[in-house]
């Protein structure tokens, strides 16, 4: 049995939404099967108004035992710093989190708000949104960066805009069976086990990739994402295309391009413009290059790749 | 007349967001109400000065909810700005992702946030208390279980065209990025089937899509509805049955005006999108109906007016089209109920004045005969509205739900529809220019204008359904549809006030609320409640 409290700050609740998309567990099978007791939620949440906030005030105590406090969304500062634009039980949401995530055993921030800020925190930065522990690639953001919840671990980072339902449930159920100590992290505190390989590991265009063909534009049925269209599956870190997402599909199995959501600086360039779904380039060779390929080796590696290419894989592959 | 005594609620709770409602009750029924939105993120903020296409990226994550309906918006408004063309295959392919966001909402919502409301004590006396809580408890519920859980099914096609939901942005001006194979049809069509057989004719109707699609009037309803064990022990006929039996149907009603901008463009009616084009190229028509004089006619973007009077924004008392709101937030949102006391704006018809968005809204108007003769026809929930004495939300909530097998038939047509083999995508010449793209999100009128000046954003502007319906009081004190909906709402106990709940959540807004209450004369709390 395992105490859970989900609430939401800056939030759009695209990750709740994504939870409840789960399947092995669903969300259901969390309660029924694997002893997850959710103590409250915004979307799903019985308790209203007073009794939800004696319940707030009995896990800032203890008399409940927060064994796992979920956050969604950006702690909202604005204005001022005071949090009132982000009221909620009768409070500004900063000082619920403060105070829970201090009670708390685990503390999971979920989706890119409550991990860098993500689109909220986009310039300017109208609500003076952090992440939990990171505002972008800043390490301390709202709860700095020495926090260290009561199980003694910083501040769990599911990013994602949104997460993927598995990256949470997989994540509650190693906690609820005793894994814990399987849960390893980065520099950026999210969970290896996850955000090791790139969104690239695994992508249907691979072959395009190599033989330097690119999808030129949107609609078409063939070619890699990154040459133009600004994919950043190759610097991108996720499992996308290992866990499908809806059980399905991809973004760029679908042929959209990755914005690089679970990484600190998404949106990139703050969507300045120009930037979006267009790779950005210096004389015609990608700004940002696949991680730790330097300009010298893309230049050699994709003109030879090009050389190498095909005559297949320029045509048509995923046809009707 | 007894001292009016008055309940703040914050948060509600189940919807989506922060909402805070102060409701005063005289006598065990509300006499007065205001909605307060407690959340600002500044999207339009963000968005200025930012990259045309910024809009794809930011405004579906403005509501992990209705992400396909804000990219729709954004999409169409870049469309109208650009003068792109778009291809039949797109049109049908933006379409499919709408309908399949709104068929993954329909059993979430009802069971996950609104059907919760039925298993209260409160209603312990209602003889089909029992199987409410044996099918709609939280989480074990045996209805709750399987509709939470298929909700997760339609949106699986979505992630087929757009890799994933929620948050995909797969509209791109000039089409989609996609280009569907046949195994990705086909396997739309079988995850389809499943959500039918498992859940909306095996368990909502406890019948057959056809037989259900027979159904016209009141009468027909209610001769279906005996027809068969199966019809009435279906959800819907518990919910039916319960609802009656326990006064759903006498409150909740509201302003008794509403709006819809229509949605579904038709694939072959809208690939050169125009502003002013839109009403006469949707399937589903747009319109207003006013129920105090039985009229309907076309909705018109140009006619919106927003109001900020007593919204935290310093942009004076006057209303305002959105294409000349400059979105500045006031510093110190404190809360006056006779001043400022919500993010909401106050949103209305310059002639018809305030309006409720949402599927009411989208039923009542497609009883209407105004429009074009091919369009969208429904006059069920018209003639129950008449039948049944006026809206109430009771019938808010039978509205949304008829509108499933429409939105089921809609998908099937699609998959037929596409010519896999045809254009998904015509690429757009950039340019700067005014646009507007709107859409039906499952829970009411959305739209997006832009206003694009050298090469980069100058203006973007959301009305969502909710800042139809959660706004505050406009320069007039009009009060808002769920503020006005509120009004003659029975509180049983003060305590619990379960029926403010179930008023809010009827609307689906997207916000989160709790409940305090005040002696109205001292202004001193004297409880908080649950109302769940």
């Amino acid at each position: 049995m395992a105490n859970l409290l989900w609430l939401q700050g800056g939030a759009c609740s695209g990750n709740t939404m994504s939870f409840l998309n789960a399947e092995e567990p669903s969300a259901c099978d969390l309660v029924t099967d694997f002893g997850i007791n959710v103590l409250w939620h915004p979307s799903l949440g019985v308790e209203l108004g007073d009794n939800l906030q004696k319940l707030l005030r009995d896990c800032v105590s203890g008399a409940i035992s927060l064994d796992i406090f979920v956050f969604e969304g950006t702690v909202v500062n604005a204005p001022n710093g005071t949090g009132e634009w982000n009221r909620f039980a009768g409070r500004p949401m900063k000082q619920w989190v403060n105070e829970l995530a201090k009670a708390a055993q685990f503390v999971v921030a979920i989706g890119d708000c409550a991990t860098w800020g993500g689109i909220p925190a986009t310039a300017p930065n109208p609500s003076e949104s952090q992440g939990l522990q990171f505002l972008k690639r800043d390490h301390g953001g709202f709860l700095g960066k020495s926090f260290v919840s009561r199980a003694g671990l910083p501040v769990i980072n599911v990013p994602g805009c949104p997460a993927h339902p598995d990256w949470i449930t997989q994540i509650v159920v190693a906690v609820a069976t005793g894994r814990t100590s399987d849960i390893t992290l980065d520099e950026f505190q999210r969970p290896r086990t996850f955000f090791q390989s790139f969104t690239q590991t695994g992508c249907t265009r691979n072959m395009h990739f190599a033989y330097k063909v690119s999808a030129t534009e949107f609609g078409q049925r063939k070619g890699c994402l990154f040459y133009d269209l600004g994919c950043r599956g190759p610097m991108t870190h996720s499992p996308c295309n290992r866990i499908l997402w809806n059980r399905v599909s991809s973004k760029t199995r679908a042929g959209m391009p990755c914005l690089g959501c679970t990484e600190p600086e998404f949106p990139f360039f703050d969507l300045a413009p120009g930037t979006v779904f267009k790779t950005q380039t210096v004389m015609g060779v990608p700004k940002d290059l696949p991680t730790g390929v330097d300009k010298k080796s893309y230049i050699a590696l994709t003109g030879a790749a090009k050389n190498a290419a095909p005559e297949w894989a320029e045509r048509d592959i995923f046809v009707v | 007349m007894g001292a009016v005594q008055t309940l703040d609620i914050s948060p509600v709770g189940r919807v989506e967001g922060d909402l805070d409602v102060r409701v005063d009750i005289q006598d065990g029924v509300v006499v007065n109400a205001w909605t307060q939105a407690e959340l600002f993120r500044g999207f339009e903020v963000i968005l200025r000065d930012k990259d045309p296409q910024a809009g794809l990226v930011v405004t579906p994550r403005a509501c992990g909810i209705c992400g396909a309906s804000h990219l729709t918006c954004a999409a169409w408004a870049l469309d109208t700005a650009w003068q792109t063309e778009v291809p039949r295959n797109a049109i049908l392919a933006r379409n499919l992702g709408q309908l399949t966001e709104s068929l993954q909402s329909q059993p979430r919502y009802f069971y996950g946030l609104y059907a919760i409301d039925l298993t209260n004590k409160k209603y312990r006396g209602s003889k089909y208390y029992e199987e409410a809580c044996k099918r709609f408890a939280p989480f074990t519920g045996t209805s709750y279980e399987v509709g939470v859980t298929v909700s997760g099914k339609p949106v699986e096609i979505y992630a087929l065209l757009g890799g994933q939901w929620p948050h995909s942005s797969y509209m791109v001006p000039g089409g989609v990025m996609c280009a569907p194979t046949l195994t990705d049809i086909t396997r739309a069509w079988s995850i389809l089937e499943y959500y039918k057989v498992t859940w909306l004719e095996s368990m909502w109707l406890g019948c057959s899509l056809e037989r259900y699609e027979e159904i016209t009037s009141y009468d027909d309803f209610m001769s279906w509805l005996n027809e068969n064990p199966k019809h009435a022990n279906s959800d819907l006929g518990l919910y039916w049955h319960m609802g009656l039996d326990v006064g759903l149907d006498k409150y909740g009603g509201g302003v008794g005006r509403y709006v819809s901008w229509g949605y579904l463009p038709h694939e072959d009616r809208y690939q050169k999108p125009t502003i002013d084009d839109r009403n006469a190229a949707v399937l589903m028509k747009s319109g207003i109906y006013d129920g105090t004089k039985d009229t309907h006619v076309l909705m018109d973007q140009k006619m919106l007016r927003e109001n900020t009077t007593h919204s935290w924004y310093d942009e004076g008392g006057n209303d305002v089209h959105p294409f000349d709101r400059t979105t500045r937030p006031i510093q110190k949102n404190d809360i006056n109920f006779d001043g400022k006391y919500s993010w909401a704006t106050g949103v209305k018809h310059v002639d018809v004045g305030r309006l409720e968005a949402g599927p009411l809204a989208r039923q009542l108007v497609a009883g209407g005969h105004h429009g074009e003769s091919w369009q969208h026809y429904d006059p069920l929930i018209l003639d129950m509205y008449k039948k049944m004495g006026g809206p109430s939300l009771h019938l808010r909530q039978i509205a949304r739900m008829h509108e499933t097998v429409k939105l089921y038939r809609q998908c099937e047509r699609i998959l037929r529809e596409f010519k896999l083999s045809d254009p998904w995508y015509i690429k757009p010449r950039e340019q700067d220019g005014r646009g507007w793209g709107a859409t039906e999100a499952i829970r009411g009128a959305l739209c997006h204008w832009i206003d694009v000046e050298g090469g980069k954003i100058k203006n973007y502007q959301i009305i969502a359904p909710t800042t139809w319906n959660v706004g505050p009081r406009d320069a007039e004190n009009i009060r808002g549809p769920i503020e006005e909906a509120l009004i003659g709402a029975p509180i049983a106990d003060a305590s619990d006030p379960v029926e403010v709940g179930h008023v809010a959540r009827s609307f689906d807004s997207c916000l989160v609320c709790t409940v305090h209450a005040h002696d109205a004369r001292s202004g001193k709390e004297l409880a908080r409640f649950r109302v769940a």
